[in-house]
């Protein structure tokens, strides 16, 4: 009995804590933004404004649950939970310290992208089922772009896996006991960084949502709790990416003094600041810009990484 | 295990099903994608993960979204849910029901006749499929790989001749 | 301004009888001809004479029906005025066509100007001139249910004139109908070169149009076949509010035309208004004038800035921008007592003194933008997906602007140094020390160089305004001035009777037409006001920049995609009340 609980226990922990921190996200982005802005942020709702996430997600619970009577229901009510069940599954392989993790996967890494490409789902589900021409121009957007960066994401990966030997996250961690990746690998961290907003689309590669080309993208007949799950999706997904860069490239739990734990947060957190501060400060690009600096720029730059890494790993050994 | 096998091959068969029969094509095509999605579970049980995790990858995550993206670029309406709907009367589908299920029934006799074999369980791991396909594979492989670059070659050719017009 | 011998060349051309010219306190040649041979005569304007007038300025009505001080002026029921511009000469000239008849018809100039298109349908829809040959001649600022012509003088001007107004859910629907976009109502297929065609009907509500305007899209994939606008959804019948208000009780309304830009479009309604009563306002006054213009000017530029970068993509300039407005509005508020619609300007002057310690705000001012432009500059304009976005990206020729009467920064970076501010100095303009920042390329980074640049001149010209600020009164003594002077009017009953009428009545501006073109935020901005003798106008002609500019964008977003488009409407810098009036 005692070894069901206690991975039931790390699920749920992490599940809890995932979504709580995510929404803590939208806090921080805002006052963060603010911050840059001359602003002040939300600042009413309970100290520094912290409970304003609170007041947030009990006004989009009570907000009426309205499917447009145009949409195709059923996939409509799918598609935002896709892209939750999707990025959640994602932390399972992520190790936060040496003794929380969900499973310690052999093919790790494949797991992440396995579940980064059925997020796609998501957008290009809840495009088609709202039947609306923004949303559904949005959803194109999202698919080619998610696609076609899917490919370098996973392109610019195998680098740290020719390094590291294997697909584990812990072992790719524990090799990085004498040097974080980001030296030897530092045109995958770029790639893989570069590809990580593509995939969450983040400014500036928000082309999906894009407010003032297509209103709100794919979400666009989207209100309520069902919107709120796009909105956490997307942070969610932020600090996943912010997560995955920390444990590929900056060595996840390893640091000296501090407890593992809080080095992996420190890292991670640093990273999601990263996100917010170039969504303040970078216009969005044009899409079929993006689609051809994809393919033409950042396509042979992560082959050549991949065939450079294991040209000189085979030297060596 | 062997009720994880059977649950995901059920889910997988009875997907399929919904796959058919489905008139709205989008709905087909996520039928489709959790039949794709029970079989990476099933490679799983079966010791391939890697394969699992291809599965997910290659098919579930980019092909299947090529096709959502073609259905939505084609937009088809309710109309062609109609004519999908009479695609769907009994003297369309007898036929290949009937072959259908001769096959299963030929299947279910081998099965059954050979008796209880001993599942020789054994994970391949990635460096594995990367060993044989280099090896004894290269040949497949590279014939494979001279195919898709004539599709990709065929597609550049034919998306040149749409501009031209 | 005056040249007779354009008079003379075309009485020498098309013979003597043809014309009748008429004299304007403005200066501008105008001159009356007949329906029949317009088309040659402005095709001959345009492309015949040497230093040609190539821009169509404007085109406007006048319902002349119950006129009376019309003296030397043909017969005539409506009248459609051309008013054309020519950068060589400097010079402008107005062509009037008297018509005759309650629904007159006159031939269509879009052959010869492609910007003819909407002032023409706004004849047809304000006045109800039919428009002989016009490819699409529908209502522009009104909806398509509306019934009546609102700038002829029997339509009433208020509302309480016109009966209980009820809309039932009938009616209602009937309008939501009316609204809906059928592509085969402007000529265009769903289908051809073998593709399927998507329409995407863009506002009226929508993030990326600055306002409430429609765009009707014909889309291949992303990339734009065909744009459609829709405009008049901001229509509050400024032109007709000038017949029903008196001189001095219209000033608040010009503010409200481009909202964005405060006094500055007090500046050539005031003029206008002063050239037809022959008022000369004292220096202190220009000069408040010129200083208040100048912020307002940035203000605006500040607020174009910061929504361009937004179209963009980027979230914080539009934040910094608004707020570095309201340090303007700090200013203005001393001044003025208002922020954003001051009405400040008067006949003859403007309403009150400069306050004490007004100095210290304005230096306060200078001091403090240039840093923050130079950030600006560096963070957006300077930044490599900006310069993406918007180099080679709806580019516009400096002939096609012309074409389409496009003026002020717009025009400027196609690379004319076109500026009335230098080019025809108005309010002792000519007295100040700035450059007219202009760029070669005529793509929307060039705009937003353009428009960057300005505000360091506008700074400029604040600055010497500030150091400069001459002594004296700040209202011309005049007895059409508003408010009336006040000091002698406890001495006799004559000067009281005359206070009293000019406060209650407003003053009487003797008749005569006058059109006064300042340089706005925009463009050029132009009042063109008939005074029948009375306390209110006869007719208020406003042109604004932003109603030709608008009609270039659908040419500018061809073959680009939904993005570019935003960018170009970004660029343009437009004001849906500037464009509606």
């Amino acid at each position: 009995m005692k070894n069901i609980f206690i991975p039931l226990i790390t699920i749920i922990g992490i599940l809890l804590s995932l979504t709580t921190v995510s929404a803590g996200l939208i806090w921080l982005e805002r006052r963060l933004l603010a911050l840059w802005q001359d602003r002040y942020g939300p600042n009413r709702v309970g100290p520094f404004g912290l409970f304003q996430v609170i007041a947030d997600m009990i006004k989009i619970f009570a907000k009426e649950d309205w499917v447009p009577p145009f949409a195709d229901r059923a996939v409509f009510i799918l598609a935002p939970a896709i892209i939750m069940i999707a990025v959640l599954m994602s932390f399972a392989v992520i190790p936060f310290a040496p003794a929380i993790e969900v499973v310690n996967l052999d093919i790790g890494l494949l797991f992440f992208l396995a579940m980064s490409s059925l997020s796609i789902y998501s957008l290009a589900l809840s495009g088609w089922a709202s039947n609306s021409k923004y949303s559904l121009l949005g959803a194109l957007r999202g698919a080619a772009q998610m696609l076609s960066y899917e490919v370098f994401m996973g392109l610019s990966l195998m680098g740290v896996v020719i390094v590291s030997g294997s697909f584990n996250m812990r072992a790719i961690v524990e090799a990085q006991r004498d040097t974080w990746f980001f030296i030897p690998q530092f045109p995958g961290f770029i790639i893989f960084f570069i590809s990580g907003l593509a995939e969450t689309h983040r400014l500036p590669f928000d082309l999906p949502e894009a407010e003032n080309e297509l209103v709100a993208g794919y979400h666009t007949e989207y209100s309520g709790i069902k919107f709120g799950m796009f909105f956490v999706g997307e942070y969610l997904g932020i600090t996943l990416i912010s997560a995955l860069i920390t444990t590929l490239f900056f060595g996840g739990w390893l640091g000296p003094v501090l407890p593992p734990v809080v080095w992996f947060l420190l890292k991670t957190l640093l990273f999601i600041c990263v996100f917010i501060l170039l969504r303040a400060s970078l216009p969005r690009i044009r899409f079929d810009r993006l689609m051809s600096f994809g393919w033409k720029v950042i396509l042979p730059l992560s082959l050549l990484n991949v065939a450079i890494t294991g040209a000189i790993v085979l030297l060596w050994s | 295990m062997n009720e994880l096998f059977y649950i995901s091959s059920a889910v997988a068969a009875a997907s399929t099903i919904m796959v058919i029969t489905r008139a709205n094509s989008v709905h087909a095509l996520l039928y489709l994608i959790v039949s794709l999605l029970s079989v990476a579970v099933i490679f799983y049980i079966l010791g391939a993960p890697f394969i699992a995790a291809l599965e997910v990858i290659i098919y579930a995550g980019a092909i299947m979204v090529l096709f959502v993206f073609v259905i939505m670029m084609l937009n088809p309406g309710p109309q062609s849910e109609k004519q999908e709907r009479l695609l769907l009367t009994p003297r369309m589908w007898a036929g290949p029901a009937v072959l259908s299920l001769i096959l299963i029934s030929e299947l279910i006799y081998a099965l059954t006749s050979a008796g209880p074999q001993a599942a020789t369980l054994r994970v391949v791991s990635p460096k594995d499929i990367g060993v044989s396909l280099f090896g004894p594979y290269a040949i497949g492989v590279e014939l494979a790989s001279i195919l898709l670059l004539a599709g990709l070659i065929g597609v550049y050719h034919i998306a040149q001749k749409g501009r031209q017009d | 301004m005056s040249s007779p011998n354009i008079i003379q060349e075309l009485e020498n051309r098309f013979g003597k009888g043809s014309f009748t010219t008429q004299t304007t306190k403005d200066n501008i040649p105008t001159l009356w001809t007949a329906s029949g041979r317009i088309h040659e005569i402005l095709r001959y304007l345009k492309t015949g004479t040497d230093r040609p007038y190539r821009m169509l300025y404007d085109l406007s009505a006048i319902d002349e029906r119950i006129r009376n001080n019309r003296q030397g002026q043909p017969e005539s029921d409506f009248t459609i005025v051309y008013h054309l511009l020519s950068f060589e000469r400097n010079e402008d000239i107005r062509i009037k066509v008297p018509l005759k008849g309650e629904h007159p018809s006159i031939p269509t100039i879009t052959d010869i100007w492609k910007s003819a298109d909407w002032y023409e349908r706004e004849a047809w829809d304000l006045f109800g001139i039919d428009i002989e040959g016009h490819p699409n001649l529908k209502r522009i600022l009104l909806p398509p249910t509306w019934k009546g012509h609102p700038l002829r003088k029997e339509y009433p001007a208020r509302r309480t004139e016109q009966g209980k107004f009820s809309l039932t859910e009938e009616e209602h629907l009937k309008e939501e109908e009316a609204q809906k976009f059928r592509p085969e109502d402007w000529g265009i297929t769903q289908r051809g070169n073998g593709t399927d065609f998507m329409f995407l009907n863009m506002g009226p509500h929508h993030t990326g149009t600055h306002g409430i305007m429609r765009v009707m899209l014909e889309l291949d994939g992303e990339e734009i076949v065909n744009a459609i606008l829709d405009i008049g959804f901001h229509h509050r019948g400024a032109e007709k509010m000038g017949e029903r208000q008196t001189w001095h009780t219209y000033i608040p309304y010009t503010d409200r035309v481009d909202y964005l830009a405060g006094s500055l479009n007090n500046f050539p309604y005031v003029l206008a208004v002063e050239t037809l009563a022959g008022i000369d306002v004292p220096e202190k006054a220009k000069v408040i004038r010129v200083m208040l213009a100048e912020l307002y000017r940035i203000a605006s530029h500040l607020v174009w800035f910061g929504t361009f970068a937004q179209d963009l993509g980027q979230l914080t300039p539009v934040v910094l921008t608004f707020n570095d407005r309201e340090r303007i509005y700090t200013i203005t508020e001393a001044i003025c007592g208002f922020r954003m619609h001051p009405a400040w300007f008067r006949i003859g002057g403007v309403a009150a003194d400069l306050p004490e310690g007004w100095e210290r705000l304005v230096k306060d001012f200078i001091d403090y933008l240039p840093p923050r432009l130079k950030e600006y500059e560096k963070v957006v304009l300077q930044n490599a997906i900006f310069k993406e976005r918007t180099v080679w990206i709806g580019v516009l020729t400096i002939d096609e602007a012309i074409e389409w009467g496009v003026t002020g920064p717009n025009l400027r970076a196609c690379g004319i140094e076109w500026d009335f501010r230098k080019k025809r100095p108005y309010s002792g303009y000519e007295q100040f020390d700035f450059d007219i920042p202009t760029a070669k390329d005529g793509d929307c980074y060039s705009r937003a160089l353009v428009r960057f640049q300005e505000m360091r001149q506008s700074l400029r010209i604040i600055k010497q305004c500030m150091d400069n600020m001459p002594t004296g009164p700040y209202k011309a003594d005049h007895p059409l001035t508003t408010p009336p002077r006040k000091e002698r009017t406890m001495q006799d009953i004559e000067t009281l009777i005359a206070h009293f009428l000019n406060v209650s009545w407003g003053p009487v501006i003797p008749a005569g037409e006058a059109a006064f073109g300042i340089e706005a935020a925009k463009g050029n901005n132009t009042y063109y006001l008939i005074s029948d003798g009375n306390t209110g106008s006869y007719r208020t002609r406003i042109r604004t920049p932003s109603f030709p500019h608008l009609q270039a964008v659908p040419k500018l977003c061809q073959g680009l995609q939904i993005a570019d488009l935003i960018a170009i409407l970004g660029s343009i810098d437009f004001v849906m009340g500037d464009v509606d009036r």
